[in-house]
């Protein structure tokens, strides 16, 4: 399987009266693409837009997901395959991509009543800085960033409101990046592991993702993973877009789709393909699997589908916290008794020194490989910023009644749980604990 | 500039004075310099020198009341020398003589406020005791790697010495204290993962970043033999409370747990109680209140005669993100509470 991604470095976003891309300038016509993707308005009212560039000093708030421009050219699907049409397998062919910009999805999903008695359907709010103490806990300080605010419709159920955020999202990152159809690329990168070197080890990714519900599910070809069992995916799928995240209850932990479909791991993996390893292959399954049988059978399908591949060494990733570690540590478990050396990445916990009690909610003694994602239990001070993208206000502590500061003040967190991608799961960032 | 002055311990074997035999010997100070000190000093280049060698027998300072006995004098020596630093060891894999290094730096450190530094192999057992708040720079385990185990050592006195301050333990050699904070790496964490692999793929050494502090095990309370004299109790980490959370208890990191009275309570109604866990989709348990606390069954037991009573509150917490720590100091409050109640079992349902 080869896929050809054709890059194309987007330099600047503009306001203006027609939507069009040239020479690395994209000009952008809010009411154009909001005419073209009316029919989609059941559960979202009306959308709007706003321009975060590099540099600024803004924060951006409600953040729900954040999308990969990306337009299939050539080849069986298109991108985000399953969501609009038949989930036909991806990976191969030309892809044409936006790179430097992304699009944003930003909402106060309501904390209705429906769901005001969970806590884990409650879409807890995700705060990223472009500037300042945690901007580096994302790569998105270093994009341009085009963030669609929607305004809900009243009364409708939280199923019908996270279908409606996505399906516009993904409509207008596709327009977008449907711009590049006659233009000549920046860069072309052939993605390809068919070539497998004997004297090198065989390397897979266990790639862990979280589905508990609405609000808190990873999509694959268009429909959610509750009941899916480990399965393997060709790195090309995931580029592809095969994998898309509908998680808003966590935001250090959430995965964008972004990050699926660039995967740091996967990236990684791939410049290391035919030099010091040949990549194998991603084995995709859930996280927070619902019982201890559950998750046995999960580890015991990743580590089979391992073996399957003969693979030496296993790469384990997970989406979600604690639930989410129960299920990589018997993976890595049940990989090393399989002969399959393990590696991992995950926040840790620690408190504010390090020294307070355990750093991981589950451990096993055959982890002895584990990167540190950084601790979320480390106290930030948000500076006052010049402007906020997504709403006046916060929306936090919801259990406790709620808490409403303005969004634009400085503002104190004890952890990290609320600063978008600050739990580091998919090793997208410099963040970590250092020793002392 | 001045010369740094550095105080040296040494056990009685460094110094000269004898292997075991000689373990008894008690507190003596040399003035020539013995031992590790004139290899530290070349590596000093002048910068910094050995006032004062103190020296102890093994076996006599790890008797409490002999520490405690030569602590004035040591004071005295510090207070007249007002060294730069103080340095112990290096003491490798020897146990007493591990102790008694980390003992001294610890207490030079706390009560005389002088930088302190000592140096051993990882598994001294010394280490476990005095890590966390001192220096020990990792070292061989045995003698034979003293050329080897000099220069960190050296390095870091001088630099506690120059009141420099102090890098992580990955760049200065000291053995990892356990205190830990947000940083950035030079590499990001996919890079670092896939490296990590190939080190162990390759049987090249590697170091995981975060070590496995391991779980304690709790044995079981012996089983409850009569169970229709049995008062039993009921508690929950699924996170139940009376509708509105009055106790405000956390959702996810929660540091305290509500008792709620159920005294002449035959079942817990939907709408007067609600789940407010924040690790799982707590519809149903709302709908149910007891999927978390079997109240009702356990009423019908209790009027059955199988059990010979119910405790009359309940416990709650929410088990999510929750701290071991604040873990422990909740269930031994309820255990205390349940044991001076004369309550003999609980069940205890997680979620």
């Amino acid at each position: 399987m080869k896929l050809i991604r054709q890059y194309f470095n987007i330099k600047d976003v503009l306001w203006g009266g027609r939507t069009s891309l040239s020479d690395g300038i994209l000009t952008i016509c809010k009411q154009d693409l909001k005419e073209q993707f009316r029919t989609l308005f059941k559960a979202v009212e009306d959308i709007d837009f706003e321009i975060v560039k590099p540099g600024e000093n803004t924060r951006i708030i409600h953040l729900l997901d954040t999308l990969q421009p990306m337009y299939k050219v050539k080849g069986n699907g298109m991108q985000y395959s399953g969501f609009f049409g038949s989930p036909i397998t991806v990976g191969e062919g030309v892809t044409n991509l936006l790179k430097g910009i992304t699009v944003m999805e930003s909402a106060a999903l309501p904390w209705e009543e429906s769901s005001a008695s969970s806590g884990l359907l409650y879409p807890r709010d995700a705060i990223m800085d472009m500037a300042g103490p945690i901007a580096d806990f994302t790569p998105f300080r270093d994009t341009l960033n085009l963030v669609i605010l929607y305004k809900l419709a009243k009364n409708k159920s939280s199923i019908e409101y996270d279908k409606d955020i996505r399906l516009i999202a993904i409509k207008i990152s596709t327009y977008l990046a449907s711009l590049t159809k006659e233009l000549v690329p920046d860069e072309s990168i052939c993605y390809t592991i068919d070539e497998i070197n004997p004297e090198l080890p065989n390397v897979v990714l266990v790639w862990q993702c979280q589905n508990q519900g609405p609000y808190a599910n990873t999509f694959l070809y268009g429909q959610s993973i509750d009941n899916l069992v480990p399965t393997l995916l060709h790195p090309n799928e995931m580029l592809d877009g095969c994998v898309v995240s509908g998680n808003y209850v966590w935001p250090a932990f959430k995965v964008p789709t972004y990050l699926h479909a660039n995967h740091p791991i996967v990236m990684e993996l791939y410049n290391n393909h035919g030099k010091t390893l040949n990549f194998r292959g991603i084995i995709f399954c859930r996280s927070h699997n619902p019982s201890s049988w559950h998750k046995v059978r999960c580890a015991n399908f990743n580590v089979k589908l391992a073996k399957y591949l003969n693979a030496k060494g296993l790469i384990m990733a997970w989406e979600g916290g604690g639930n989410a570690a129960v299920d990589g540590m018997l993976t890595i478990q049940c990989a090393e008794k399989n002969g399959i050396k393990a590696s991992a990445i995950t926040f840790e916990f620690g408190g504010i020194d390090g020294t307070e009690g355990i750093l991981l909610v589950d451990d096993v003694p055959e982890a002895d490989a584990i990167i540190s994602g950084g601790s979320i239990e480390k106290h930030y001070k948000l500076p006052a910023v010049e402007r906020v993208v997504g709403g006046e206000v916060l929306r936090l502590n919801k259990e406790s009644g709620g808490y409403f500061p303005p969004s634009d003040k400085a503002i104190e967190f004890e952890n990290t749980t609320h600063l978008y991608l600050a739990g580091n799961q998919t090793g997208h960032s410099r963040l970590f604990a250092e020793a002392y | 500039m001045a010369v740094l002055k550095a105080v040296h311990y040494i056990n009685q074997f460094y110094a000269g004075l004898g292997g075991e035999t000689m373990a008894d010997v008690g507190l003596c100070i040399l003035e020539e310099k013995k031992g590790p000190a004139i290899g530290l000093e070349k590596l000093w280049n002048g910068e910094m020198e050995v006032v004062k060698i103190i020296v102890c027998g093994d076996n006599f300072i790890n008797n409490d009341d002999n520490f405690q006995g030569i602590i004035p004098d040591i004071k005295e020596i510090i207070n007249q020398v007002k060294p730069d630093v103080f340095i112990a060891g290096p003491a490798f894999n020897a146990g007493r003589y591990g102790v008694a290094c980390a003992k001294l730096c610890d207490y030079i450190r706390k009560e005389l406020d002088i930088p302190s530094v000592t140096a051993m192999w990882h598994e001294n057992p010394a280490v476990d005791m005095y890590v966390k708040d001192n220096y020990i720079v990792s070292t061989s385990e045995t003698a034979v790697g003293m050329t080897k185990s000099l220069p960190s050592l050296a390095k870091l006195a001088l630099k506690l010495a120059m009141k420099q301050p102090i890098g992580p333990s990955r760049f200065e050699g000291y053995l990892r204290t356990g205190h830990r904070y947000n940083e950035y790496h030079e590499k990001i964490g996919a890079e670092r993962v896939v490296d990590l692999l190939l080190n162990k793929l390759n049987n090249k050494p590697y170091v995981t970043e975060i070590p496995l502090r391991g779980f304690e095990v709790v044995p079981p309370a012996s089983k409850v033999t009569e169970l229709k004299d049995a008062i039993i109790a009921l508690v929950t980490t699924g996170g139940l409370v009376p509708m509105g959370n009055p106790d405000k208890i956390k959702q996810a990191f929660a540091v305290n747990y509500g008792k709620y009275d159920i005294e002449g309570v035959d079942s817990l109604n939907k709408g007067i109680y609600e789940s407010i866990h924040g690790g799982y989709d707590t519809t149903f348990a709302t709908n149910d209140p007891h999927r978390l606390i079997p109240l009702d069954e356990m009423r019908t037991l209790e009027k059955d005669g199988v059990i010979g009573g119910i405790y009359k509150y309940f416990f709650t917490t929410c088990g999510v993100g929750t701290n071991i720590e604040s873990s422990k100091d909740m269930g031994r409050r309820i255990a205390v509470e349940l044991k001076n109640a004369g309550v003999s079992a609980a069940i205890l349902t997680s979620t």
